[in-house]
């Protein structure tokens, strides 16, 4: 067990280091991607294009190296969450926009696929969180 | 628990801090708060009988702006696909087409999309002075009996 949690601990940190860094090269791009989910009103659109990213860093990083295991697995956990509420509103809604979730390198659109794959991140980052001892 | 969620929260506060003070000094910085979306003037928007007129004759670019798969299951007849969603990459391939001074017909579908504003607010910004939106005008050019085709072509 103690093995998987580590590998497991390591993939879900990596995701997030690779997905903040992805977007902080590129912060107009993530946030035309923010903007389109038509979530947030105009003004808070590049605070968050600006923030998120480097918290993602963060929380992957600190998840990675083993410090505040908890903490950031359930910080990743909280982030993961609002991605899901994301994405579900924009398949109901029938928007036909890039998920953003790794900056520009991918194409892929929201959609089920992008739905399912946050699903298993969330449980992932989830069990995590549980697991760790404070 | 308590202790976990406390730190859970500065981690967060410390990243958005990260992110505020990386801003300044990135090469790529952004403004912290984008300026404002001009709303369309009421002189911006072209009645169906005006914009049938330039689409009789030949007068005017019609550019769509809804999602591609909307465009494919029917569009104006002759109107290009240039969705809001993916203005960049989809503005190069109409722009050879265009000079600033080509009229343009935007258009979305419902009373309340604003696709075709976002485009037209684009447009402008690059240098089209003859954009006008048509509101409404999937709907409207349809209900009208006017001209329409299907697949991803204009």
């Amino acid at each position: 067990m103690k093995t998987f949690n580590f590998i497991l601990r390591l993939a879900v940190g990596g995701v997030f280091v690779v997905a903040g860094l992805l977007k902080i090269w590129d912060p107009s791009s993530f946030a035309k991607d923010v903007a389109n989910y038509r979530l947030l009103p105009d003004m808070l659109v590049n605070l968050m294009a600006i923030t998120l990213p480097w918290i993602e860093v963060l929380a992957g990083g600190l998840l990675m190296a083993g410090v505040w295991k908890k903490p950031s697995a359930l910080l990743i956990t909280g982030m993961m969450a609002v991605f899901l509420v994301g994405i579900s509103q924009a398949v109901y809604r029938h928007l036909d926009i890039h998920c953003g979730c790794f900056g520009t390198i991918e194409a892929r659109k929201v959609g089920w696929k992008a739905l399912a794959e946050d699903g298993v991140l969330f449980l992932a980052a989830a069990w995590l969180a549980w697991w760790h001892k404070d | 628990m308590a202790r976990t969620i406390e730190r859970a929260l500065l981690i967060a506060v410390a990243g958005a801090a990260l992110g505020l003070a990386g801003n300044v000094v990135s090469p790529r910085h952004i403004p912290y708060i984008a300026p404002p979306k001009v709303a369309p003037q009421p002189s911006d928007f072209i009645q169906l009988d005006d914009a049938r007129q330039l689409w009789l004759a030949s007068g005017a670019f019609f550019l769509d702006a809804r999602a591609p798969a909307d465009y494919a299951a029917g569009h104006v007849a002759g109107a290009y696909s240039l969705p809001a969603a993916d203005f960049d990459a989809r503005y190069q391939q109409v722009s050879d087409m265009l000079t600033l001074e080509t009229p343009l017909v935007t258009y979305c579908d419902g009373l309340r999309c604003d696709l075709s504003h976002d485009i037209t607010a684009r447009l402008r910004q690059l240098g089209y002075k003859n954009v006008h939106i048509l509101q409404n005008g999937w709907t409207v050019w349809r209900k009208a009996g006017l001209a329409t085709t299907t697949g991803d072509q204009p």
